[in-house]
């Protein structure tokens, strides 16, 4: 007989061939594993373009491209698992997203699919009714990364449709046509997405009642007699039970992705809480069935979901639920985006236990924001307690208030490194340069960037509702249905996130002309100039190269640098909260590249910390390799809080390090002290990664070996084996060695 | 004050193998003892040396104006107390109850005056402070105020002792004598090298000599580790050429080193 421990163990194997197997049908992604399964042979959607460009917008042209996806995605039951759904395919490979676009989708599309689609370009925006070429130039000046047509990085109010379930949506949609007319159109999509996944289901329930027919084994058959049930009860119904709850959140789960692959997980702990406590009264649910429940539910997507952490009145939330979870995702080990929220009033021995998960299993998870810090910061918007306190991690970097705020985290970018560059060339054009005449001209052209960022940002809520409105997420959300409009449209907060990227190139750069040229005299400014323009390849290059990445760095300790980087830092904060936004909207600064530091980098030439032109800049508010000679992780976290902008969102400190020691040397107590006193000095984000030196380097020269090795790239968690070799190498530069 | 300056050849913060917790831990320059397989060959020399590794040497032949590749990097600062203090406050709040400074090297008692005030300006700032000192040298005055010694015994042999050290034990076991007598915590360590003092005996007779101490709280066996190796190659030195102990060694003479018994 087939104990929970068997099928765990066989749905581990199922994961790991199916990475392999994506692999080869996406080629390299340095993206989240997103849960997604591989897509099986014929797999083919024939999209309805309502544009002439050769894409589809709107509530028409979603909805109706939704509802081929979805019936295109072949059911996907492993009478292993307990509940049923996996996603394959989304929405954006048909709008021409390049970024995106794996290996098998590429072979599908025509040149005619491609017309003017560049990387920094996609479909995805209906260009011809909303233009915004005047934007463009500034945009690319200064390597914007506008949130113009990006995903709808918010988060969804699963308590709103854990009480309706899918047959209450269609009520709701229903009741609420009725009392909005005009609002047909909207309603129609609505319904007709809700009716896609409905159907999504039906092609589950036929498939299980399939495999009932050939199952013999009576404990699989069993399983599949109760899937059966958990899936008739939740294809119109509201979930009753736990496992109904889960199956549902599955479902759910499944069809937001493939809409535009977002979404994002919830307080996992507090939510399905009820569900649990029912069922264990009822004595209808064991503790080591809710483990094998969570653990199937985290297999099926490696959402951002959130545990522990304290409630409106500073009280503990972690309760036995959290406890499970942790356990279930130690069940599973596989890619996984939990977030510990860490407060003084929580458990300590549940903050322990955390911690030790990251040295017992060495797969990325969990990682740990500051509750305290990130509730102060948001607050300071005008936002209340009690509102704030819902704000919860639930994605890379970002946070989001649930079924309230439309916050674009982490769709808009400044490369700040780039801006220096342009602030850089004016600077060669005075006679007497000076780090803080660069200063000046670097502030002046950061206003101009979040000027025309700002001017995107509007661009794209005016619009959204237009090109994409968010059908699928709408069904969670607050005021959406009740009033007939998009999300984009009648949001309680439009705190909208707006990152700079490449800190550390920035002030290591201020930091070596300072030391080098202003207080040494080691080079002369011209010099510079020169080396810089010729990308330290003309005569004396490489010696002046030399001397400016060899001058103390952001993250060493008092240096020049790190002072530069407070200083940037603060006029980066000055500069975007200047900006004015109209009809309540505000902006929000945070550090963070995401895992685009290749990219960002290519549009950036020779810096003056050395960095040659082209390579990559360095990671969200991280310092630059070797930083540091002994590399320590307590100097990158002070430096790290010192740079935190403050104002709810976050400058993650990104650890990847080898502790030296192991849970039982007192390895946890030691990264217990460093997250504690990170987040004391006013830290919000902790993704961390504590890796087995050897095991990483051997998995960097054959990843084939280590196909179940998972990593923290950035805020996601990846599998080692899936990253383009020019991602794994970035990681390993970023590894650290010792506490 | 102000004015007492140690000779430093780093400062290395986050370690963790030089005493309990997260601490930060200076390495002094200069050493009386010529252990063969040391891994910090760097801190032998009391002067400043220079260590080159050509792999990094970007050929620009201006080695006289200062180089900047990290081909010939110089060892050897001069700090005062407070200078170096400054360093070590960085990391105060992760240090806690059980992690703190560590004065190491080289033989950080031979640098007796800058020691001592640099013991008295942690301690006044309420930072935990551990000395790893040979013991060849002894200050009462320093041993007593620091929080935790850790000492090295690391051959029972004395003929051998001088043949791989350069020096006597005997003196170094008077020490620990009188170091017992201070009621500072001491933690006692050999590093294990194979070949040198990797038997049975001789780990059971320093254990046994430990036992008869009242404040050694720890009997440590440290595998010999050639990271060295690099440092001798920079320095000119010819290599150590040690092995490596393999584990099955190390976990069966753990087993001899039990001061419970």
């Amino acid at each position: 007989m087939l104990t929970y421990e068997d099928r765990l163990k066989a749905l581990r194997e199922t994961k790991i061939r199916h990475t392999l197997e994506k692999r080869s049908q996406n080629g390299y992604t340095d993206l989240d594993d997103f849960g997604t399964v591989p897509l099986p042979p014929g797999y083919r959607v024939t999209p309805l373009y309502t544009s002439e460009n050769r894409s589809f917008y709107g509530l028409a042209g979603m909805s109706e491209n939704f509802a081929r996806v979805m019936d295109a995605h072949p059911p996907y039951v492993d009478p292993l698992e307990m509940l049923a759904g996996r996603w394959r395919d989304m929405l954006v490979n048909y709008r021409g997203d390049l970024h995106y676009f794996p290996a098998w989708r590429k072979k599908q599309v025509t040149e005619e699919d491609l017309a003017g689609v560049t990387v920094e370009w996609s479909k995805r925006w209906d260009e011809k009714r909303f233009p915004y070429d005047d934007l463009k130039p500034i945009q690319k000046l200064y390597n914007i990364q506008s949130g113009i047509d990006s995903d709808a990085h918010l988060a969804c109010d699963y308590t709103i449709g854990l009480a309706l379930g899918f047959g209450g949506f269609l009520e709701k949609i229903a009741h609420y046509r009725a009392l909005n007319p005009g609002r047909e159109a909207f309603y129609d999509a609505e319904e007709v997405c809700v009716r896609a996944i409905i159907r999504f289901i039906d092609r589950h329930i036929e498939e299980i009642q399939r495999l009932l027919e050939i199952e013999t084994r009576p404990e699989i058959r069993e399983n599949l007699e109760e899937m059966l049930k958990t899936n008739l009860a939740v294809r119109t119904g509201k979930p009753e039970t736990f496992r109904e709850a889960c199956q549902w959140v599955a479902y759910f789960n499944c069809a937001a992705r493939v809409y535009t692959r977002d979404g994002a997980g919830f307080q996992l702990d507090t939510v399905l809480l009820p569900y649990y406590e029912r069922d264990r009264e009822k004595g209808i649910l064991d503790d080591e069935t809710a483990r094998f429940l969570i653990a199937d539910l985290l297999l099926i997507d490696p959402h951002y979901y959130q545990i522990s952490g304290v409630d409106e009145n500073d009280r503990d939330l972690t309760n036995r639920l959290s406890w499970l979870i942790l356990e279930a995702a130690a069940a599973i080990d596989i890619s996984a985006n939990l977030t510990v929220r860490v407060h003084e009033n929580c458990d300590p021995a549940f903050l322990r236990e955390a911690v030790a998960c990251l040295f017992r299993y060495k797969n990325g998870w969990p990682r740990f924001c500051s509750d305290k810090n990130l509730l102060e910061g948001y607050m300071k918007n005008g936002v209340p307690k009690e509102i704030a306190r819902k704000r919860i991690a639930v994605g890379c970097h970002w946070m989001c208030v649930p079924g309230v705020e439309f916050p674009m985290n982490d769709t808009v970018k400044i490369n700040v490194a780039r801006v220096m560059e342009v602030a850089i060339g004016d600077l060669e054009k005075e006679k007497e340069p000076s780090t803080e005449k660069l200063f000046t001209l670097l502030g002046e052209h950061l206003r101009k960037a979040v000027e025309a960022t700002a001017a995107g940002i509007n661009l794209h809520i005016d619009h959204v509702a237009e090109v994409t409105p968010e059908l699928v997420m709408n069904l969670m959300m607050r005021n959406t249905l009740e009033k007939g409009l998009d999300i984009s449209q009648c949001a309680g907060l439009y705190t909208v996130g707006v990152d700079g990227a490449g800190l550390a190139v920035v002030a290591d750069s201020f930091g070596a002309l300072e030391t080098r040229v202003e207080k040494e005299g080691v080079l002369t400014w011209d010099r510079v100039f020169r080396a810089l323009r010729e990308n330290f390849e003309g005569e004396g290059g490489a010696r002046t190269r030399a001397i400016l990445a060899s001058a103390p760095k952001y993250c060493g300790g008092n240096t020049a640098s790190d002072r530069w980087a407070k200083r940037i830092t603060d006029l980066w904060v000055e500069t975007v909260r200047r900006q004015e936004m109209p009809a309540g909207r505000r902006l929000i600064p945070g550090w963070f590249s995401w895992a685009r530091t290749i990219e960002y980098g290519a549009a950036v030439g020779a810096t003056p910390n050395g960095r040659k032109a082209g390579e990559p800049i360095s990671h969200g508010a991280n310092p630059n390799p070797g930083f540091r000679r002994d590399g320590a992780p307590t100097a990158q976290s002070n430096g790290i809080a010192s740079v935190q902008c403050g104002w709810g969102n976050t400058a993650p400190l990104q650890l990847e390090f080898d502790p030296g020691v192991g849970l039982e040397e007192g390895g946890v107590e030691l990264v217990e002290r460093l997250i504690k006193t990170h987040f004391d000095r006013g830290g919000t984000l902790i993704n961390i990664n504590v890796l087995d030196k050897e095991k990483l380097f051997a998995a960097h020269q054959n990843p084939d070996l280590y196909p179940d090795l998972v990593v923290r790239v950035t805020g996601f968690t990846a599998y080692f084996a899936s990253l383009s070799p020019r991602f794994r190498q970035l990681v390993v530069d970023r590894f650290l060695e010792g506490v | 004050m102000g004015s007492v300056k140690a000779r430093i050849a780093d400062i290395q913060r986050a370690s963790i193998h030089d005493g309990p917790g997260i601490r930060t831990t200076v390495f002094f320059k200069g050493c009386p003892l010529r252990c063969a397989w040391c891994h910090n060959p760097e801190c032998i020399s009391f002067e400043k040396e220079t260590l080159y590794y050509p792999e990094k040497c970007i050929g620009c032949g201006k080695c006289s104006e200062g180089c900047f590749s990290g081909a010939r990097v110089v060892c050897g600062r001069d700090m005062t107390a407070e200078e170096i203090l400054e360093t070590v406050l960085l990391d105060r709040d992760y240090y806690a109850e059980e992690g703190g400074v560590t004065f190491s090297g080289g033989e950080p008692l031979a640098q007796r005056e800058a020691l001592g005030e640099l013991i008295r300006l942690a301690k006044r700032e309420g930072i935990g402070t551990a000395i790893e000192t040979s013991l060849i040298l002894f200050d009462e005055e320093i041993l007593g105020e620091a929080d935790l010694v850790m000492a090295d015994l690391k051959i029972w042999d004395e003929e051998r002792h001088r043949a791989y050290t350069g020096v006597s034990n005997r003196e170094i076991l008077s020490h620990f004598k009188l170091l017992d007598r201070l009621g500072t915590p001491v933690i006692a360590r050999t590093p294990v090298i194979p070949g040198v003092n990797d038997d049975r005996e001789n780990v059971e007779k320093t254990r046994d000599f430990l036992r008869s101490l009242r404040n050694v709280i720890r009997y440590e066996l440290l595998p010999y580790h050639p990271l060295g190796e690099d440092k001798r190659r920079a320095l000119g030195l010819p290599p150590a050429g040690f092995p490596v102990p393999d584990r099955g060694k190390m976990e069966e003479l753990r087993r001899y080193a039990d001061l419970r018994g």
